[in-house]
């Protein structure tokens, strides 16, 4: 019986009793508030719209439909993750941008708008990003630099964007992030690409 | 012994003040504040934190062995603040992403392991409450005051709208972080110290004209 009355008994008994407790409550916390890959989803529909959208699949990395869950990879580019018609003919792209500071990725959210057999770029927000240590200077002024460009008519004049080439048609730098403008313009010119080689059927 | 709730309220909030007069907290104080909104965001959580983890330390201070109570409390804290990250992710998203990297480190954040050794492991469960309650505040005006300043001065904006297109970008880095803080507490170390030398007078004064 002593065993029991030993201070590095009491202290094990202690330390292991608040684990055990914290675990089983964070355990059912978790369970409670988790948050699904959908909810994530229509979150960002709500930041890019102001409000909430339906919207129907055409690609998602995380779905458990084998034929909608591979990503289309660019390579040295980027990739595209996630494809999203909206109930208002928008398409919404979810692409992450390679080459950045560290050769770090930059994720974004694209929403493209068709007119015609065209599709013109109306928003970019931030995702998330890795590696990247300078992203509070790229700014509402940088994202809004890839606005209302012609995607298709890029794709076709080969008018891709960048952070590099000054002489550029589409050049968008960030001064002093220029790692981290090249992987955004990445992520972007993925968008141009696919809607470039999927035309009207994207 | 009876709980001063006053002088609980008044050390949390202004002469045991955890930014401003201990200084304690620097990290997020200083990458956090560049809104407004960032401010009321680590505020907040760090009081629920403070406010919890303080109550259950009391509850078994009796409890836990002094060879282990600091792994004990990290635990203790450890759960609040998953709690929190928990019931940000889902509930205010926004603020969740703003405050990043800096929400999970809530737990090694000195001034609630400080409260949670120097006064919850030594007081009563009320009292403990208030101390976190009271150095939550303590903490989260002081986070909002410079994280409007920098917002206003370093963006043009407060609380995310914005006001005129200038901006010294200067209070939006670090080392507009270190500046705004300094004067911060230049400033409130002379608003203090001049009341209390007001109230010391003011005692004098009474004395006086007591034994007059």
């Amino acid at each position: 019986m002593s065993f029991f009355k030993t201070a590095w008994f009491k202290c094990i008994a202690c330390l292991l009793s608040i684990a055990v407790i914290s675990g089983a409550l964070l355990a059912v916390l978790n369970d409670a508030l988790a948050v699904s890959p959908e909810m994530r989803t229509m979150r960002a529909i709500k930041k890019i719209y102001g409000e909430e959208k339906e919207y129907s699949v055409v690609l998602d990395i995380d779905s458990k439909d084998d034929t909608k869950n591979t990503a289309i990879v660019y390579d040295g580019v980027g990739s595209v993750n996630k494809i999203y018609e909206i109930d208002n003919g928008d398409i919404l792209f979810q692409t992450t941008g390679y080459e950045g500071y560290k050769n770090g990725t930059i994720t974004l959210w694209i929403r493209t708008a068709k007119t015609g057999n065209d599709y013109s770029i109306e928003k970019v927000i931030l995702e998330k990003y890795e590696k990247q240590t300078l992203m509070s200077k790229l700014t509402g002024d940088f994202y809004n630099g890839f606005k209302l460009i012609d995607a298709t008519a890029a794709y076709n004049d080969g008018s891709l964007f960048t952070a590099r080439d000054k002489t550029a048609e589409n050049y968008n730098p960030v001064s002093g992030a220029t790692y981290s403008a090249n992987a955004a313009c990445n992520a972007v010119n993925c968008v141009i690409r696919y809607l470039g080689e999927n035309g009207g059927n994207a | 012994m009876k709980t001063d709730f006053k002088k609980i309220a008044k050390d949390g909030v202004i002469s045991s003040n955890p930014t401003l007069k201990l200084v304690l907290g620097t990290c997020p104080t200083l990458a956090l504040t560049t809104a407004a909104m960032n401010g009321i965001g680590m505020g907040l959580a760090v009081t629920f934190v403070l406010i919890f983890s303080n109550v259950i330390i009391s509850l078994m201070r009796k409890a836990i062995p002094k060879e282990v109570r600091i792994p004990a409390f990290i635990l203790i804290i450890a759960t609040f603040v998953t709690i929190v990250r928990l019931a940000l992710d889902y509930f205010l998203p926004d603020i969740y992403e703003s405050l990043g990297l800096y929400l999970p480190l809530i737990v090694v954040n000195c001034i609630i392991l400080a409260r949670a050794e120097s006064f919850a492991s030594k007081n009563g469960v009320l009292a403990s409450a208030a101390d976190g309650l009271f150095m939550g505040v303590g903490f989260t005006t002081a986070l909002t005051l410079m994280g409007t300043v920098r917002e206003i001065l370093g963006s043009g904006a407060i609380f995310g709208h914005k006001l005129w297109d200038f901006s010294i970008g200067f209070f939006s880095s670090s080392a507009g972080a270190f500046f705004t803080y300094a004067v911060f507490i230049a400033l409130f170390a002379l608003i203090t110290d001049k009341c209390s030398e007001k109230s010391k007078h003011k005692k004098a004064n009474d004395k006086i004209k007591e034994n007059a």
